[in-house]
């Protein structure tokens, strides 16, 4: 192929727009958080340099440490919710039972809802007066148990956790179905003749297998829940009070209801951060493990 | 394999019930009573209705305008789509079939893009669109929804295209075809099955966006079907119903694009959580 004329200029017209595209819209605006979160700015008037003074006044902010806060609780939802819920659900699915077609459908149909949908059906049932959950307890006897699910701030973190869970589960299903699918079956034949059953099997055999499948699940899940927004954003705004305010709405208040860009880049790049930083450290886990 | 005892059966399928039905009633719940009145609603939220309200879809329709967001959804998710899946596969096979210098630097910034969240570049976007004045605009859209998701579609097709035989473009060649007439007539279509998936993941990501809208958005009628449904439901806060209703007309048209193309999709996004 080299040897075609004017195959430099090919290249170059095939490759340009994308990259024109992908660089100014997703990679050069993150050289300009960068800039920004060093400058306070207004989005009007001049901009004035400071220092790192945006992330100091940041990290000693606790607003922001709540909103840390709550960003682990969802990060831990999606490690001990999603991720087992996920495997569990996989492993009863690739066993051959009659309609596991159904239940994968019925699974899966939540990650394909939009966020918003599901975030404003969720709020209909943690609605206080007319919502599903509270009318379900009155309905049964339960009255004492109705909560302000989403008002409460209790309630409101492992309210917004349920819906994060009932969201994403489906997802990790069929990434994990389709790991153990991809097992070949001369190895569940092996084991069975060495007479590992069942529970044994399953856990000597079929999970060591899919390690890297679930290693790539979690650090999959833990980049997922630096990025919640539009579920909270839509059932609660991050209220009452902050309590179920994470870093991305933390951001999305400071620029864009605050009017301060420069301290909303900062956080911007923080986020960034933290995930780069917990990714990492799950990465060199992992792979310790299997060295 | 063969032999499954009674419990591990019993179970099993108590606990997939069990998760079922957690998936479907909160939908059910909400199909069943945007069909009731109001005041019917109230009563009792668990009952059947006794009468078909279908006016609550017509009033949620019109009251929503749904027609609008509907149609803005659509031409943004598609003009996106085209554009990303064209300048994608396009990327895809420059980087999979060619060598040359740049080559490995381009593709390690395309994958660049899968690791990095939107909002650490939501700020400054804002303000360049604000700048180009083109914020309430399609465009402010299409833009990057191409560019975010051009990353996963680079990936996905590049490796694709990899796996080809050394020798498909020769034929080609023979003909004395160009290199862009060997990638239309004979690229393009083998790749069809990775092109489908991309197709596929880039509908169902333009279609469900909303921090974007949310941020380049503020008159209504630019506003996408997920935007324009969180500002209904926020101000129409009286009538439930209605809420469930324009709800409803929003879920029906991407369950049944779920139900048509659920294989396709489950794999789409297994590849794209996976290597994502």
């Amino acid at each position: 192929m080299q040897t075609l004329r004017g195959t430099k200029l090919a290249i170059f017209f095939g490759l340009f727009p994308a990259l024109l595209i992908y660089l100014g819209i997703a990679i050069v605006p993150i050289g300009l958080s960068l800039y920004y979160s060093v400058m306070n700015w207004n989005g009007i008037g001049s901009m004035a340099f400071v220092g790192i003074d945006n992330y100091v006044k940041i990290l000693s902010n606790a607003t922001f440490w709540l909103s840390v806060k709550n960003n682990v609780i969802i990060m831990v939802t999606g490690l001990i919710g999603q991720l087992p819920l996920g495997l569990l659900l996989a492993l009863l699915l690739s066993r051959g039972l009659r309609g596991s077609g159904f239940f994968r459908t019925i699974g899966f149909m939540p990650v394909v809802i939009s966020s918003v949908m599901v975030s404003l059906i969720w709020g209909m049932i943690y609605n206080t007066e007319y919502g599903m959950l509270n009318n379900l307890l009155a309905a049964v006897g339960l009255e004492s148990w109705q909560q302000n699910w989403l008002g409460d701030d209790k309630w409101s973190m492992l309210s917004i956790s349920i819906a994060y869970i009932w969201q994403n589960c489906g997802l990790y299903m069929v990434i994990f179905l389709a790991a153990l699918q991809s097992i070949p079956d001369e190895v569940n034949e092996a084991a069975e003749l060495d007479g590992a059953t069942g529970f044994k099997r399953t856990m000597r055999i079929t999970i060591p297998m899919i390690r890297s499948t679930i290693m790539v699940c979690v650090v999959y899940s833990i980049s997922n829940s630096f990025r919640v927004f539009d579920l909270i954003q839509i059932l609660t705004g991050g209220g009452p009070a902050h309590q179920t305010e994470v870093m991305t709405i933390y951001m999305y208040n400071s620029a864009f209801m605050n009017m301060r860009y420069g301290y909303g880049s900062a956080v911007s790049i923080l986020i960034l951060l933290f995930s780069l930083v917990v990714i990492s450290v799950m990465n060199r886990l992992g792979s310790e493990k299997d060295a | 394999m063969k032999k499954k005892s009674g419990l591990f059966q019993l179970f099993a399928y108590t606990f997939l019930s069990l998760f079922a039905i957690m998936n479907i009633v909160p939908l059910f719940w909400m199909v069943v009573n945007s069909l009731k009145k109001e005041q019917e609603y109230a009563a009792n939220p668990f009952s059947f209705p006794t009468s078909l309200q279908f006016s609550n879809y017509m009033q949620a329709w019109k009251v929503a305008n749904m027609d609008v967001y509907f149609f803005n959804s659509i031409l943004v998710t598609f003009v996106s789509l085209i554009v990303t899946v064209l300048l994608g596969a396009l990327a895809a096979y420059f980087l999979s079939r060619f060598k040359f210098k740049l080559r490995g630097l381009t593709y390690s910034l395309f994958l660049l893009g899968m690791l990095v969240p939107i909002h650490a570049t939501l700020i400054p976007i804002f303000l360049i669109m604000q700048k180009l004045h083109l914020i309430d605009t399609y465009l402010s859209l299409i833009l990057p929804y191409t560019a975010f998701h051009l990353s996963l579609t680079v990936f996905i097709l590049e490796g694709f295209m990899r796996g080809f035989p050394k020798d498909m473009e020769e034929s080609g060649v023979m003909d004395g075809a160009g290199i862009y007439r060997i990638f239309w007539s004979i690229i393009l279509p083998i790749t069809r099955p990775a092109l489908a998936t991309v197709v596929i993941l880039n509908f169902i990501y333009n279609w469900n966006e909303y921090l974007f809208a949310l941020v380049l958005i503020t008159s209504s009628e630019f506003k996408t079907l997920p935007l324009g449904l969180a500002n209904f439901v926020g101000i129409e806060t009286a009538s439930l119903t209605l809420q469930m209703a324009a709800l409803t007309i929003a879920l029906i048209p991407i369950i049944i694009f779920y139900l048509l193309l659920q294989k396709q999709l489950v794999n789409g996004m297994t590849a794209g959580a996976v290597k994502g």
